[in-house]
């Protein structure tokens, strides 16, 4: 049983659960949950896999007895199958860390060359950087130095309040390390064989981020300049006929609602969404320790 | 001063420069409000050089020191890095405050750029 178990929940988790999670709505009243959630799907999904591979020799062990040949070649193939999937999905983090650092550097580098250092008097930290031209841009670069980016399109577009708001927003990028979370996402991405990966945790994900950016930034500098900034960032540039808009769109207009909502994030559903992440953890390695448990409780000779 | 200042420093002097420089004329321009050791100077153009951020020319016994690319094209550059979102690749590189469409602001850089 316990490999059929582990099985179904390791594919419900990877393709039944991230489509409805992400076109659900509550996630947008618990962002910072919903995050640690959709990282406890996605271990949950690999320990699931890794615990099926496990399970089988011993199912095979029950069937035909534990000393046949077969038995010991199917151990031999779960364990290699096993340390495949390790295997590939620690190069695949190190291998987008790695990539994304080398970018980010040399990122860091031109910005840091290309600064209006004369324009950012008195706007804020020292890792702000200018860059020249009217295109309105605000963005941060993570990374151990990390860059906020402004263009002058921004100072002219916004004013103070709004740009420090803007500034919160991305501090809290750098400062919760947004970066890592959406790495390792990535990383489980392309770890997975291409005809079975699927983008929806990761732009689900990201979408959660900025909330989670929002609300810091709301703190620090209320809603209202937020949302103004929000608004003109995103009103600055007409669409494009084929540009897609509604992908777009849809994560605007959920921003732009959850900074008219008095209070954006509900504590009840934050505690639900803890509690699933929690099974979710447990879960797996229930499914293997508790038929174990049980077959040594049997034999127990007293 | 810090090196990153310095580097900058140099940069604004190549870019508003007609020409390439040598080490000397770079040296002159920043050595009027500050004093500054050549050897400093020769330093900063040989990292950015290695950065491939500068070109090096040698012209008779000197270098000669240019801008690898114009401040606006390297400014439009720059922007375009950190709108890609290399789609199936890596994560991103930034994090932006309002999302516009990529497609759309990579126009609008292009064409700042042709311009």
């Amino acid at each position: 049983m316990t490999p059929l178990l582990l099985g179904a929940l390791g594919l419900t988790l990877s393709l039944l659960v991230p489509g409805p999670l992400a076109r659900s709505r509550w996630p947008d009243r618990a962002p910072r949950a919903a995050v640690l959630l959709w990282q406890a799907i996605t271990l949950a999904a690999v320990l699931s896999a890794l615990g099926v591979v496990l399970a089988v020799p011993e199912e095979l062990s029950r069937a035909y007895g534990s000393r046949k040949p077969v038995v010991a070649g199917a151990l031999l193939v779960a364990l290699a199958v096993a340390a495949v999937i390790v295997a590939r999905l620690l190069i695949s983090l190190w291998g987008v860390t790695r990539r994304s650092r080398a970018r980010r550097e040399r990122h860091r580098l031109l910005v840091d060359l290309l600064d209006r250092a004369e324009r950012r008097h008195a706007i804020g930290p020292d890792h702000l950087r200018v860059l020249e031209g009217a295109l309105p841009l605000a963005y941060c670069v993570p990374g151990r130095e990390p860059r906020v980016v402004l263009s002058d399109g921004v100072l002219q577009v916004l004013d103070r309040a709004q740009v420090d708001a803007v500034l919160a927003h991305e501090q809290t990028h750098l400062r919760h390390r947004h970066d890592v979370v959406m790495e390792s996402f990535t990383a489980f991405y392309r770890a997975v064989p291409a005809p079975l990966r699927s983008r929806v945790p990761l732009d689900a994900v990201h979408l959660l981020l900025e909330m989670v950016a929002d609300d810091a930034a709301r703190r620090v500098a209320g809603p209202e300049p937020l949302r103004a900034a929000l608004e003109k960032l995103t009103d600055a540039i007409p669409l494009t006929e084929d540009a897609k808009p509604d992908a777009w769109g849809d994560a605007r207009r959920r921003r732009l609602d959850r900074l008219s909502a008095p209070r954006p994030e509900s504590a009840g559903l934050s505690l639900v969404a803890g509690l699933a992440v929690v099974a979710l953890l447990v879960l797996p390695t229930v499914i293997v320790v508790v038929p174990w448990l049980d077959r040594a409780l049997a034999e127990w000779p007293f | 001063m810090a090196l990153g200042d310095l580097e900058r420093e140099v940069m604004t002097q190549l870019w508003a420069a007609a020409g390439p420089l040598t080490v000397r004329q770079v040296h002159e321009r920043l050595s009027r409000d500050r004093d500054l050791a050549y050897t400093t100077v020769m330093t900063v153009l040989d990292r950015l050089a290695k950065k491939d951020v500068v070109t090096r020319q040698k012209a008779d016994r000197a270098y000669l020191y240019a801008p690898a690319q114009s401040r606006e094209e390297m400014t439009a550059s720059v922007m375009l890095d950190a709108l890609t979102t290399s789609g199936d690749q890596d994560a991103a590189l930034a994090y932006f405050v309002g999302r516009l469409p990529p497609e759309a602001l990579a126009a609008a850089i292009e064409a700042a750029k042709r311009k």
